[in-house]
């Protein structure tokens, strides 16, 4: 056998328990799902009742739309906010740059759980904020719990270091060699953001964006720790429709839906990753 | 120092972009860590009445309160050996894998590479209730295989994608070199590629570690209520707890081997390691 011949049997007898695996484990409960959401519950004919469920009860459509709703604001504040905040890192050189340099990766690393209580402690009717008032005489209601506002902030604690990191990694990348040599032709501030800085962390800002967005469609935590009764997140929806109503049918059907709409960022990001990096530093 | 409380005063002894910066800090501050903070006084107070800001009296009453408690101790032994074995078993698979991928030229290599994409492509929660209805078939609910296989979906991305890129920032010349005096290609792997990689590799092995520490919906839809994993029993203790200072307490216990073993590969950490996770270069 030749050595190239051998090698690629290394190669694939290397890579293929892993795939297979993720085929096993991922791939092929998807596929099922895919057919089970087509399937009557009783009688196992082919049935559009699953999807025509979650589309035509009302509560059910609001909980898509709350979804969508809470979903889309995270991903535009915590983009901008982790944008200005990437950019505030890699240009600004003082002390206080450093110090928050150096904390705002850890958020990162609190389990999910703990970082929503610790929230919780703050937030609630008799939590720090609210007592912090009572002291001044105050009655301070935030009205955050159990609400779409509470949701949105839990996720921008989670997603500004995430999507920051992602694109300060970027940013990271442009020499100053460049910024000063456009500075030194004369480019104004603007000019350099514009014509420079941004489209070369225009990826690196759509690879934060849809990772923000597909872990918010599914989030699970911190709705079923902080959310309201109705509408619910799809994480939650999804959970009942399994565990309470043991429907698994219907489960089958919204957790299809829930991997098309991730399904739309999915695609945008294997596009800007496939891409050949236009640009080599 | 008095002068400094006057924010006029403060504003105009500092400067104008100091100021700003310094409310930046402030703001950051309390937004990522204020919470965490709370939660960790809360967690030494023994007697925390509304509408005190600070706790009456302090003390560890409620870490001994804990500690009695047998079922979270049961909890605390079950996390560490699911998070072990995952960890074990996940870089018995992926680790090969990414060598593969980093290393070899074959047809299919972006495809394999993509499939791992698929465990994180796609809502958890989704994937969770796909997969459980097949374990129901097979008898995996349940059971401690069970809850691995969830936990090594969770992280097989990252324990492919992070090692891949570290194995190709090897360079294939001192490869060479090692194989030009002799070393066998195994003995090349593991005294000259694997030590260099290996930042990366234990940036993936910790947020392997770390991300099946805090898995939780998972664990609780496979677990069936069999399998209580620390999260697993925090969701109880938030849901249901009668003393907020119970949740505090548990949640740093659940802290505690993040923030161990961040301290230990903090030299590892960067913004340009982790995001290489994300990313298929």
């Amino acid at each position: 056998m030749s050595k190239a011949a051998k090698q690629k049997i290394v190669a694939y007898a290397m890579v293929l328990p892993a795939f297979l695996i993720v085929m096993l484990t991922v791939a092929y409960p998807i596929v099922n799902s895919i057919i089970l959401s087509f399937k009557d519950e009783k009688t196992g004919k082919f049935t559009l009742d699953n999807y025509a469920y979650f589309f035509t009860t009302p509560n059910q459509l609001k909980n898509i739309l709350y979804t969508l709703f809470v979903v889309l604001v995270t991903v535009a504040l915590a983009i901008v906010i982790a944008y200005l905040l990437a950019l505030y890192l890699r240009f600004n050189h003082s002390r206080i740059a450093k110090w928050i340099g150096n904390l705002y990766l850890l958020p990162r690393f609190v389990p999910a759980m703990c970082a929503v209580y610790a929230m919780i402690t703050i937030i609630r009717d008799s939590g720090l904020i609210n007592r912090v008032g009572a002291a001044f005489g105050q009655d301070w209601k935030l009205g955050l719990m159990y609400h779409a506002s509470g949701l949105i902030v839990m996720n921008l604690w989670f997603n500004i270091p995430f999507a920051t990191m992602m694109i300060a990694a970027g940013l990271g990348a442009i020499p100053d060699s460049i910024i000063e040599a456009a500075r030194d032709v004369g480019a104004g501030r603007m000019k350099v953001f514009r014509a420079m800085i941004l489209p070369l962390s225009v990826k690196d800002v759509v690879i934060a964006a849809t990772f923000v967005y597909m872990s918010n469609v599914g989030s699970f935590t911190t709705p079923y720790l902080m959310g309201g009764n109705a509408p619910k997140m799809l994480g939650i929806a999804l959970f009942d429709q399994f565990n309470k109503y043991l429907d698994y049918n219907r489960s089958a059907a919204l957790s299809v839906i829930m991997f098309l709409l991730c399904a739309v960022s999915a695609v945008v990001y294997i596009r800007t990753n496939l891409k050949d990096r236009e640009w080599e530093a | 120092m008095f002068k400094y409380m006057n924010p006029k005063r403060f504003y105009h002894a500092v400067g104008r972009k100091k100021f700003w910066e310094f409310i930046l800090l402030a703001v950051f501050i309390i937004f990522f860590y204020g919470p965490l903070l709370n939660m960790l006084l809360l967690a030494f107070s023994n007697s925390y009445e509304y509408p005190h800001v600070f706790a009456q009296a302090w003390g560890t009453k409620w870490w001994a309160y804990v500690f009695q408690q047998k079922s979270l101790v049961s909890s605390i032994a079950q996390s560490f050996i699911i998070a072990i074995a995952t960890t074990a078993i996940s870089m018995l698979f992926c680790i090969p894998a990414a060598y593969s991928i980093a290393r070899f030229k074959y047809p299919g290599r972006k495809g394999f590479m993509l499939s791992f994409l698929l465990t994180n492509a796609f809502p958890k929660l989704g994937i969770y209730t796909s997969i459980a209805v097949l374990f129901y078939k097979y008898g995996l609910m349940g059971t401690y295989a069970g809850v691995i296989i969830i936990h090594m979906i969770n992280s097989m991305m990252f324990m492919v994608w992070l090692p891949a890129s570290a194995f190709r920032s090897v360079h294939r010349q001192q490869e060479e070199a090692a194989r030009d005096v002799g070393a066998g290609p195994v003995r090349t792997f593991f005294k000259v590629t694997f030590p260099m990689a290996l930042p990366g590799i234990a940036v993936a092995t910790l947020y392997t570690f770390l991300g099946s520490m805090e898995e939780a919906q998972g664990t609780m839809l496979v677990g069936l209520g069999k399998i209580q994993t620390m999260p697993v029993a925090m969701y109880g203790i938030v849901l249901d707890s009668s003393a907020v200072q119970i949740g505090a307490v548990f949640a740093i216990l659940l802290i505690i081997p993040s923030a161990v073993m961040i301290f230990a590969m903090r030299r590892y950490i960067g913004p340009e390691a982790i995001s290489g996770g994300f990313k298929m270069k």
